[in-house]
């Protein structure tokens, strides 16, 4: 064992992954699967390598639900980000309001301990905020919350837009109240979206128990990860997610919108969540074209230019900078 | 290759690799004195799991599993010339390997997507490239040889980089927790905790 087995482990592995490459080609040769054979019955240590290394080739085919509809292969899909993007991303509005919170607090020194704060963030942009028991919220575009940990409880209002939460392990509740209604969970990892009228909440992690009116427990419900129940003003049901759902739900994470047979008003609706530059339905009959892909949110008109492509749709920039989208004709 | 063969390789498939985090975080506990490596004490019990002709009969792979990491890390100790007095006391104090999968495996599969996602991109520029040609788009090595100007030999280097790198990435245990670094842990954090104290 030691270095040297550790060289030899990682021979056999590199090897192991060569033949995984070249077996998956499509242009391997006969005479190749041969030569394959012979290496892997030449130990169970190769067996057992080639076992491991052909099963990530293959879980790494699941970083296919990323791949955007109807685009030409783009290498750079997976660049990184530039790094403090969201802070890049922030409107001057959004920096003189930081600078004003910063020079809030040195003019207030010591705040006390039921203080809340207000964390917020414009069109376009992302944000995570780790809180002072690790908890962490991340918050998707055009979205705020305020935070107030007090007697025993963690609270998180959501204000408007949509939020991730995931709440660290703690003796106290961690509670997000949304709309009239609470969510209290332990140590779950939940998100919540405001609705117009009504208020998704999705349970990715733990459980969750959900007083839809805030009224006391009476009409208290219990749901579980993979569940997401929605709620308004006349009731709520839950439904179960499957991974594949709930990683299209938290694509904003990532920067996307995933639409999995979504109507184009919906898609536009959700577009228009993100930027500053509308997209309009100028024609009814096109509102229900149904559209299936992975979309960079912050890129409406790469969005359009599929649109346009795929269907008889054709989009007109105004001069307000909108963009309409209409039938085409002939 | 008789199908027999392809049923045992079909049974540590199903139910060998998917222990690796947990056989990972099990064989550390035998390392503590820094002389042997986990990982190899796992890929040496890889070896010789799947090469159990009497895989039909192992009523608990988990166990198997684990008792094979322990056997072979007790091999290696004997072999040793210097025994270490912390590698015996830990060796006497370690037990069976927890049976039950923890919260953390349910967790790194619902966050696989992620993972992987994040495994990508840390790859280097050009094997990221490739790779992303290669897994997402699903062009072969030959056209991303013609679209990227390179030599086939170098795409299946970057190919063969990229799959080590993802293989060594998900097979570790608690994955999730390693890639959680505060990445926003903005002011606006601080002052939160800050109002606290």
């Amino acid at each position: 064992m030691g270095r040297e087995a550790g060289s030899r482990r990682e021979a056999v592995r590199a090897a192991a992954a060569h033949w995984v490459v070249r077996l998956s080609d499509p242009a391997c040769a006969p005479g190749e699967r041969a030569a394959f054979e012979a290496w892997r019955a030449e130990s169970f240590e190769n067996e057992a390598a080639f076992e491991r290394e052909h099963a990530a080739w293959e879980r790494t085919d699941r970083l296919r639900v990323f791949k955007p509809a109807l685009s030409k292969p783009d290498a750079d899909l997976f660049a990184p980000e530039e790094p403090r993007r969201t802070f890049d991303r922030r409107s001057p509005w959004t920096m003189m309001a930081a600078a004003a919170a910063i020079i809030g607090v040195i003019g207030t020194g010591v705040l006390s301990a039921t203080a809340s704060t207000a964390y917020a963030t414009d069109i376009g942009e992302r944000r995570v905020v780790v809180l002072a028991d690790n908890s962490r919220i991340e918050l998707n575009t055009d979205s705020k919350v305020v935070v107030r940990y007090r007697n025993g409880v963690r609270e998180v209002k959501l204000v408007k837009g949509e939020a991730l939460f995931e709440a660290a392990p703690d003796a106290r509740p961690f509670v997000v109240k949304a709309r009239d209604a609470r969510i209290e969970t332990g140590s779950g990892e939940l998100s919540v979206r405001l609705g117009a009228e009504n208020a998704a909440v999705t349970v990715r992690r733990g459980a969750a128990q959900i007083e839809p009116d805030g009224q006391g427990p009476a009409k208290e419900v219990r749901i579980a990860a993979g569940t997401a129940m929605v709620y308004g003003p006349h009731g709520g049901h839950a439904q179960p997610l499957s991974d594949a759902e709930i990683d299209r739900a938290l694509a904003w994470r990532q920067g996307a919108i995933a639409l999995n047979g979504q109507s184009l008003s919906q898609a536009v609706a959700e577009f228009n969540r993100y930027n500053r530059q509308k997209v309009r339905i100028a024609d009814p009959s096109i509102a229900d074209l149904r559209l299936a892909g992975y979309f960079q949110s912050t890129e409406p008109q790469a969005f359009v230019a599929a649109v346009t492509s795929a269907f008889p749709v054709r989009a007109s920039a105004g001069e307000d900078g909108v963009i309409r989208l209409a039938r085409k004709v002939g | 290759m008789t199908p027999e063969d392809e049923q045992r390789r079909a049974w540590f498939r199903r139910e060998i690799l998917p222990l690796e985090p947990r056989l990972l975080a099990y064989a550390r506990k035998f390392c503590r004195d820094g002389e042997s490596d986990p990982e190899d004490l796992v890929h040496d019990a890889f070896a010789r799991v799947i090469a159990c002709k009497t895989w039909r009969e192992i009523a608990n792979p988990a166990a198997f599993a684990s008792r094979t990491v322990r056997n072979i890390a007790f091999d290696t100790l004997r072999r040793r010339k210097v025994l270490t007095i912390t590698a015996v006391a830990d060796f006497e104090q370690v037990g069976g390997m927890d049976e039950t999968p923890g919260p953390e495996a349910t967790l790194v599969a619902r966050d696989e997507l992620r993972q992987l996602r994040e495994a990508i991109t840390e790859l280097p520029t050009q094997c990221r490239r490739v790779f992303t040609l290669r897994k997402v788009y699903s062009l072969s090595p030959g056209e991303i040889a013609v679209r990227m100007g390179l030599s086939v030999s170098t795409v299946e280097k970057h190919l063969i980089k990229g799959l080590r790198y993802c293989s060594e990435r998900l097979g570790r245990p608690g994955a999730i927790q390693s890639v959680r670094i505060d990445e926003g842990r903005s002011w606006v954090g601080k002052r939160d905790r800050d109002a606290k104290q």
